[in-house]
């Protein structure tokens, strides 16, 4: 249960391609923010920083949104695990969980993919020990984290494919790994 | 190993049951067909057996129905729900910081001062019951004493509710719980159970402050219950064992701690009151309809006022089978007059929620010098904490789950005694006394094996259950025999074999250097399918003209599969696919009466309603196809998406039924189906868990190098949700045994209080785990289904003790195992030695 409070004032974000104004106070954490806003694929399962269920991306980088004031997310670029993918048209990591089976209840699922696609992202090609080790922060009571590592690394060769697809000349796919912030799941509307 | 003097447990007037079975008994042949009275017969009566290449919907990987909704982030848990109600208050809970004594006073001014307070809600208000109930999600009346109030005045347990503000955001509510001035008086408090086991400890309850009292409770010594079971005459067999040479008397303890659930999503409720006055609660609960039930008791409204409705939830293990933080929520909608919601935060799930009962117990047997064991006695001494939920029930599975594995055993006794201490209250939680019993039992057997110098594997098999076996002491502690039950199938040797074949027992390399020592463990495995007589599931099928179908049932999926389930058994029978039929589940107003997600029981019960259902519908279906291509109902048969004739190989699709029967002109039906499951059987699924394991004399610390877990749950509806539940069960046995504990100051004050504290495996954490499935075919299940979800969470603290046992040949008897343990008897040995 992250925390709440402080002097109301008013900052702006881009949220999943959106730029929003939105009110938050002076000690608001930023995933309470989010998730007031509907952004519900931002999760809380702790009292702050410790299971990983709120990571996102600001301004490219991971971050638990519960750890960082919203008043110091002014400005800031965000992209939740809804601005991936949408369910008719998956992003490859978020294929490899459905198809490894690799989500039971799913709470720390949206945290997990985001940390997945970062990883990825620096290292296309990790070895399962780089997997467990960057998903080392993110808590999972349900799997036993047997499948979501091996969804990664599922993921991570789907994404080879796609690559080497292009490479041989073929068209190469339009998935951004992160950081397409133009590409929302339908412009942002529908978000979450 | 530690031997030690026993602790009495003939008190007779203390005795539970004694159920002694005299020789020659007649055998109790339960008939597999009496629990099918309900559904369909004839043609529409679905094959239970089918051989693999008959099956269509089951025994296949089938989609998690709600996994791209998840990876997308948008299902929604119950605290997603908030934006459908724009004037929705926050809840807020003061709790105890004492471990016992009275409210004397509380002073709630000045948080009702504060602007945005809602509602201030203490013991003293008429819109808090002032009336006795558990908390426990069981039947009715349920198994647990009623101990509990929705505040309370005398608090047992820091962490203990005392008062609750409802506030228009929750930083108000925070602080406006902060304002609020508790005075106590103090009493002493006893944090250990077997201290508090006696006349003189501090009293938790006087006798008048518990209704529906367990059997053998005595709250004058804290008892909240003893309880004892025997089957031939163990006492004289031991006895005969003593002064006998070739028989040996074996006798072991061991010690596990609080685990907590570490429940992904808190505990967390909404309760609102809509415009027909019915009062609504959007709740994360893995028995919806327990708690209507508990709700209109407690709070004296009809039942059918009260609606509970489980949307998406954050998985539960046991936490969430318990009306926890619901009567909290409801007081102060009540008293706020708006909806409110209650959240708990991380801290309150580690302090003042629901953990695993800490145990003490003692195992001792009497075997024959050629590894027959001829009497078995375990006694379990449980630390319930503060409140006796679930207290009697997790005690009493933990003979009545692993020494059935045993069931040729003449001579079987199990007793125990749950007792109150002024720390957080056990609960269910996955395995419900198993996960503790199996350390005992399967550790001990371990022992006596090497003691013997028999292989711990070949001694174990020369002794276990086989398919046909007559099991009496699953029932030791119920009244009458009819929960004796005849093994119907029985996988264990098989998984015996391939978990050896998986962990390469018979080629086990040593590590080179010589400080560094190797070896494996293993552990057998039984659980239950439900709850003997204690069980109801039921469901409704409902055609549509398309050709598809909406199953209703009140079965209860915490993140496990089970609507996934549920579809793939509807979808075998209704020849159509699992995303034809749409499951609507666990809703009070919506879907039929389930007793909810507990015991093992939602494949097993609640799956085998949805059969029955979908043969009663499938009985339509024929009806229906037989007008349309005009031959017998019996010569039909559904498969493809529409019925067909295996002689003629006409067909008639599933929509042209649908249409027909919603649209035709001479006669006209919604085609529909019910079905309900009740049994007295619970069939155990059975497994081998094997652990390999490297230690350093050294240093004492051990490293994990590959698990091992073979499972014989029947027929796997889905296969790879099966494994799932294996893999996520190891996980929480590989904490109990290596890393989950909460420990506590001397005042009682809680020192784990958040995920940093607590030794929840991480990623990095977790060893290769390698899973292995045996299909058996259980003849009263769903298409030859038992259950899986709690089997997986028993076997690593045995098998884990049994392999450092065999690697270094000292044994650990107390969870979790650290270094320093693994150390201290390491030295203690070289120090016997010298
Ligand atoms: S809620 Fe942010 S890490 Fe747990
Ligand atoms: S899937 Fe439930 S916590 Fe990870």
């Amino acid at each position: 249960m992250p925390k709440t409070g402080g002097n109301a004032v008013d900052i702006e974000l881009t949220i999943n391609g959106e730029r929003t104004t939105v009110e938050a106070g002076s000690a608001d954490d930023l995933a309470t923010v989010l998730r007031q806003h509907g952004y519900i694929g931002v999760k809380c399962g702790c009292d702050g920083g410790t299971c990983g269920a709120s990571k996102v991306f600001i301004d490219g980088e991971v971050r638990m949104a519960c750890g960082m004031a919203a008043t110091d997310a002014d400005g800031s670029e965000i992209r939740t695990v809804a601005a991936l993918g949408t369910q008719a048209d998956l992003h490859p990591v978020q294929q490899a969980f459905v198809d490894n089976f690799a989500v039971q209840c799913g709470f720390c699922i949206p945290g997990m993919v985001i940390q997945a696609v970062a990883l990825l992202d620096s290292n296309p090609d990790p070895t399962e020990q780089e997997v467990r080790e960057a998903l080392d922060d993110n808590v999972c009571r349900c799997t036993g984290y047997q499948k979501p590592v091996e969804a990664v690394l599922d993921a991570a060769g789907r994404m080879q494919g796609e690559q080497s697809v292009a490479a041989d000349g073929g068209r190469p796919v339009t998935v951004p790994p992160h950081g397409d912030e133009s590409t929302s799941c339908c412009g942002g509307g529908c978000d979450e | 190993m530690r031997l030690h003097g026993g602790r009495p447990v003939s008190d007779s007037d203390r005795v539970r049951k004694t159920s002694k079975q005299p020789e020659g008994t007649e055998r109790k042949e339960p008939d597999p067909t009496e629990a099918d009275r309900e559904s369909a017969t004839g043609a529409a009566r679905e094959p239970d057996r089918k051989p693999e290449s008959e099956r269509d919907a089951i025994s296949v990987d089938e989609e998690k129905d709600d996994a791209r909704k998840i990876v997308t982030g948008q299902a929604r848990y119950t605290a997603d729900y908030r934006d459908r109600f724009p004037d929705l208050a926050h809840g807020r809970v003061v709790r105890s910081d004492i471990a016992h004594g009275y409210v004397e006073s509380v002073d709630t001014s000045a948080a009702e001062a504060m602007d945005g307070v809602d509602a201030v809600i203490t013991p003293f208000d008429d819109v808090v019951p002032d009336k006795l109930y558990s908390s426990s999600g069981q039947s009715y009346p349920e198994p647990s004493p009623w101990d509990l109030k929705v505040l309370r005045e005398h608090v047992r347990f820091v962490g203990d509710p005392v008062a609750a503000v409802a506030a228009d955001d929750p930083e108000t509510a925070d602080r406006a719980a902060r304002k609020i001035e508790v005075e106590y008086r103090e009493l002493d408090a006893v944090f250990d159970p077997e201290e508090a086991f006696g006349e003189d400890a501090p009293q938790l309850f006087e006798a008048d402050d518990v209704e529906n009292k367990q059997s053998g409770a005595d709250y004058s010594q804290n008892l909240e219950s003893h309880f004892e079971g025997e089957l031939g005459d163990v006492d004289a067999e031991f006895e005969q064992a003593s002064d006998d040479e070739e028989r040996y008397v074996i006798e072991t303890e061991w010690e596990t701690p609080y685990q907590s659930h570490c429940v992904p999503e808190p505990h967390t409720t909404i309760a609102y009151t809509d415009e027909d006055d019915r009062h609504t609660f959007i709740t994360a609960t893995q028995v919806p309809f327990h708690t209507r039930r508990q709700i209109a008791h407690l709070f004296d409204v009809p039942i059918r006022n009260v609606r509970v409705k489980k949307p998406r939830i954050g998985a539960g293990f046991g936490s969430k089978q318990e009306m926890a933080i619901e009567p909290i929520t409801f007081a102060l909608h009540l008293a706020a007059d708006r909806p409110v919601k209650l959240e708990m935060s991380r801290q309150e799930e580690f302090t003042a929620l629901r953990f695993r009962h800490p145990m003490q117990m003692q195992m001792r047997t009497a075997v024959t010098d050629d590894g027959d064991i001829e009497a078995m006695d375990l006694y379990t001494l449980s630390n319930s904490g503060a409140y006796g939920t679930h207290g009697m029930t997790v005690a009493n599975n933990v003979g009545t789950k692993p020494l059935p594995l045993y069931p040729r055993v003449p001579n079987v006794r199990f007793s125990g005694d749950v007792v109150h201490t002024n720390l957080p209250m056990g609960a269910a939680m996955r395995g419900y006394g198993a996960p503790q019993g199996h350390f005992a039992v399967e550790a001990h057997m371990d022992e006596v094996a090497r003691h013997l110098g028999f292989d711990p594997i070949e001694f174990r098999l020369q002794n276990a259950v086989r398919e046909g076996d007559l099991d009496r002491s699953v029932a030791i502690l119920k009244d009458g025999d009819r929960f004796t039950r005849e093994i119907r199938s029985c996988g264990i040797r098989e998984c015996v074999d391939r978990g050896k074949e998986a962990i390469g027992y018979d080629g086990i390399e040593q590590p080179d250097e010589d400080h560094r020592k190797r070896g494996v463990g293993m552990a057998l495995i039984a659980q239950g399918s439900g709850v003997a007589g204690k069980e109801l599931g039921a469901a409704q099928v409902q055609m549509n003209e398309d050709g598809s179908f909406h199953l209703q049932v009140g079965g209860v999926d915490t993140g496990t599969g089970a609507d996934t389930m549920f579809s793939q058994i509807a979808a075998e029978v209704l020849g159509c696919t699992p995303e034809d039929v749409v499951v609507i589940a666990a809703d009070t107003d919506l879907t039929p009466f389930d007793y909810g997600a507990y015991a093992s029981s939602t494949t097993y019960i609640s799956g085998r309603a949805v059969k029955n259902a979908a043969e009663d519908a499938k009985e339509r279906l024929l009806e229906w196809g037989s007008k349309l291509i005009d031959e017998p109902p019996e010569a039909l048969d559904t498969g493809d998406g529409g019925v067909y004739s295996e002689r003629t190989d006409d067909s008639v699709s599933l929509e042209e039924i649908g249409y027909e029967a919603t649209y035709g002109d001479d006669e006209r039906e919604h085609i529909l189906g019910d079905g309900n499951h009740s049994t007295d059987e619970s069939p155990p699924p059975y497994g081998a868990q094997f652990v390999d394991v490297t230690v350093d004399t050294e240093t004492g610390e051990y490293e994990l190098n590959k698990l091992v877990f073979a499972a014989d749950c029947g027929v796997a509806i889905n296969p790879a949700l099966v494994e799932g539940q294996i893999e996520g069960g190891e996980h929480m046995s590989l904490e109990y045994a290596t890393s989950g504990d909460l420990t506590f100051d001397e005042e009682g004050n809680p020192e784990v209080l958040g995920f940093r504290q607590y030794g929840m495996p991480r990623t990095t954490d977790h060893p290769e785990m390698e899973t292995v499935l045996v299909e058996t075919h259980e003849p009263t299940g769903p298409f030859g289904a038992k259950s899986i979800a709690e089997l997986p969470t028993n076997g690593v603290p045995p098998a884990l003790s049994n392999a450092i046992r065999d690697a270094v040949g000292v044994r650990l008897t107390e969870l979790p195992f650290t270094a320093e343990d693994l150390k201290a008897a390491l030295d203690e040995r070289s120090a016997d030695d010298g």
